[in-house]
């Protein structure tokens, strides 16, 4: 269930946020949405990795936590154990908005049914006393802002691996010390063959456009896929 | 303190069941957090079991004029680093002539909001800015009591002390109590207040008064119950009267209101009238006539050696200055903390931590001294008792040496020296500045470094402005988790 409403201060005024970490808080999800804008950010701890989406009839990018639905391997107790956070999972539980008609400035939205919504007065305000935005929000607009120009310009990126054909899909079996076996499947990766044969005009127009960067990025993430099945083999063992 | 430190200490504490404790002193000092940190209280167990609030340092009402508007912050958090000097160009040449305290720290503004200076999340005894505590006094002394006895292995003997009998060369061989059993021991704290049974009946350390320069000596106190959610103040209020003044500390559940006053200058009756204007007028919604004033009387001075022989007096037995900015308590702490770190292990070294002893002691009394009365000698009110605090004759040398200095300088480091200063420069200006504002002939010409500096405390108000809970809810939040924990 969501409730999304434009944010405002005479509806928000005294509306504090939880920050921090938590599955209760909504972090409990085993992928994200990343985009090409901060692969190179993510690259150093997360597995970059490419679906297919039947309904949009698109590629989309993730970062992933885990292999089973629900489970976060970066997540602890109450804390987030990595230097980094995909922008999909700091803004929550905002959200960019469009005024409904016409393609106008994005607003900044917020889902009132996220669990981060506080209702016990402590967590983070919106809006001081004056309703003015507080530091928090100032910071968050500007991580919204940075997803949505993101968002918006990962369109022309995955136009152009689905031109040149560089996705291939990507299955992985993951056994694990105790035996357990789990397998991700339905994920793309980049197709680093085909990436080694590009002619020359080709790299240097993927380079021009800006997508050469998060290609490469995107390849050197899956050193991650080793570490994350660490963190899962730590954990079941623990 | 002493038995969390040093284990292998064999403790006995006489307590006689008759005498009650003096249930006042309910502020602390910052550094209650690092006694309790270090005795092994948690600090929600803490706050739960002395109805206790966070203290983030006193609001000052009506001391300097008496008028409308007459108020400053004396905050626990310091001004930001570098030369005051340079701050204060950079306080003068902001626009809108905020008040020192909010100029140097967020915490004015975190205190005026009533907001905690912690997140539940932060780990025990840290913040976001430095704080002590409002507490019930009578239920901190039981709580101390069982985690002396319960968890630090301390004996504790409900009796009274009857007689001391003496060894030889003044010492003290043992106590006999009015059971019939006597205490033998090597060294003796002497906590009997101002009785002060041991310190002054057997070894008759001097006494030295100092009312002539502190002259409040009596305090009529009560507490008012509060409705459960009604705001919980940052800081304790100290208002200032036509002969004394008012200290207001808000507890969860009630209000420790006391009207401290010099007998040579007001009535009981007129305090008492005071003292229930003010309760009436700061209390809404209480019955200030249905009050009963509990009266205290107290003696101001302090002792000339708190340790000799082989007896420290630690607590009123060892001195007493008026309430204000609430030394009692952190003396008992700094005493007990200079105890367990140099801990005679041998009779014959104990002269020598006892010179030491009490020549850092005289010194941090002195201090005391003289900070309290800069609070009065700055005043401009002019009721006698107020003329009176400003005559030269009863103004230490040293206050008014430094009075002398801070009319071309401010207060600094390298006039307040020792290692754990009781009242640090940063004290000195809070108190300085707060009370006859901006300094004249300050050099205008702020640096841009040092004016960044003061427009990052104004960020840091907003961030923690957003960011910290009320006092009110972040103490009631403690009551179910606490229970959840409990029963986990």
């Amino acid at each position: 269930m969501t409730s999304h409403q434009i944010l405002n201060p005479a509806d928000h005024g005294q509306l504090r946020i939880s920050t921090g970490a938590g599955s209760a808080l909504g972090d409990g999800v085993m992928a994200c949405l990343a985009v090409p804008a901060e692969f190179r950010r993510l690259a150093s701890e997360f597995p970059i990795l490419f679906r297919y989406d039947a309904e949009s009839r698109r590629f989309g990018a993730l970062a992933l936590f885990g292999f089973e639905q629900g489970e976060n391997l970066y997540l602890g107790e109450q804390d987030w154990d990595a230097t980094c956070r995909p922008l999909a999972m700091s803004v929550q539980p905002f959200l960019v908005g469009r005024p409904q008609h016409g393609d106008g400035p994005s607003q900044v939205h917020i889902d009132m049914a996220h669990p981060r919504i506080s209702a016990n007065g402590e967590g983070m305000r919106v809006f001081d006393e004056h309703g003015q935005q507080t530091p928090y929000l100032e910071k968050l607009t500007g991580l919204l802002g940075a997803l949505d120009e993101g968002y918006r310009a990962s369109g022309d990126f995955l136009a152009a691996l689905a031109r040149y054909d560089l996705l291939e899909p990507f299955s992985m079996d993951v056994t694990l010390d105790s035996g357990a076996m789990h397998r991700l499947v339905g994920y793309h990766l980049i197709d680093e063959a085909k990436l080694a044969a590009l002619e020359p005009a080709v790299l240097s127009e993927l380079h021009a456009a800006g997508h050469l960067e998060p290609i490469y990025m995107a390849l050197a993430s899956l050193g991650n896929l080793s570490k994350l099945v660490r963190r899962k083999n730590l954990r079941s063992n623990g | 303190m002493l038995a969390a430190r040093h284990p292998w200490l064999q403790i006995t504490l006489v307590e006689a069941p008759d005498i009650p404790t003096i249930g006042v002193g309910e502020g602390t000092w910052p550094t209650m957090r690092e006694t309790l940190a270090a005795i092994g209280i948690p600090e929600t167990e803490f706050l739960m079991e002395c109805d206790a609030s966070f203290k983030q340092g006193s609001r000052f009402d009506c001391w300097v004029s008496g008028a409308e508007g007459d108020s400053y912050y004396h905050p626990f958090s310091l001004p930001p680093a570098g030369q005051m000097r340079d701050l204060l160009a950079a306080w003068a040449a902001q626009d809108g002539n905020q008040p020192f305290a909010a100029a140097m720290t967020a915490q004015a503004a975190v205190s005026a909001a009533q907001l905690a200076p912690r997140q539940r999340a932060m780990p025990d005894y840290a913040g976001a800015l430095n704080y002590a505590y409002h507490l019930d006094a009578g239920k901190f002394a039981a709580l101390l009591a069982r985690h002396a006895t319960q968890r630090l292995g301390v004996r504790r003997l409900a009796a009274k002390v009857v007689a001391v009998r003496g060894a030889e060369g003044g010492d003290i061989a043992a106590l006999e109590l009015d059971d019939g059993s006597s205490v033998a021991a090597d060294l003796f704290v002497d906590c009997s207040g101002q009785a002060a049974l041991l310190i002054d009946g057997h070894c008759g350390a001097e006494w030295i008064d100092r009312s002539g320069v502190s002259f409040n000596d009596r305090a009529l106190v009560v507490q008012v119950p509060t409705p459960p959610d009604s705001a919980v103040a940052s800081v304790t209020i100290g208002t200032a009267h036509e002969a004394g003044w008012l200290w207001d500390i808000a507890l969860p559940t009630r209000r420790g209101i006391g009207c401290v006053y010099s007998a040579r200058h007001m009535v009981d009756e007129r305090a008492e009238q005071v003292l229930r204007d003010y309760v009436q007028r700061a209390v809404p919604g209480s019955d200030a006539a249905a009050l009963t004033p509990r009266l205290l009387k107290f003696r101001t001075g302090h002792r000339a050696r708190f340790w000799q022989g082989n007896c420290v007096a630690i607590g009123l037995s060892a001195g007493f200055i008026e309430p204000l900015e609430a030394s009692a308590i952190v003396m008992i702490e700094l005493s007990l903390r200079a105890l367990a770190d140099a801990l005679p292990m041998s009779r014959s070294a104990m002269e020598v931590h006892a010179g030491r002893f009490n020549e850092c002691f005289r010194y941090r009394w002195e201090r005391i001294v003289e900070f309290l009365k800069l609070h009065y000698v700055l005043s401009q009110r002019s009721e006698p008792y107020w003329l009176a605090q400003r005559a030269p004759e009863t103004i230490p040398q040293r206050l008014a040496e430094n009075l002398r200095l801070w009319a071309e300088q401010p207060p600094a480091p390298r006039d307040f020296p020792d290692f754990e200063e009781i009242f640090p420069a940063a004290s000195q200006q809070y108190v300085l500045y707060g009370m006859t504002g901006s300094p004249q002939g300050a050099p205008s010409a702020a640096s841009a470094p040092v004016a960044a500096r003061l427009a990052e405390v104004h960020e840091r108000a907003r961030t923690m402005l957003a960011g910290l809970p009320g006092n009110r809810t972040y103490l009631g939040a403690l009551a179910p988790a606490h229970e959840e924990r409990r029963m986990a």
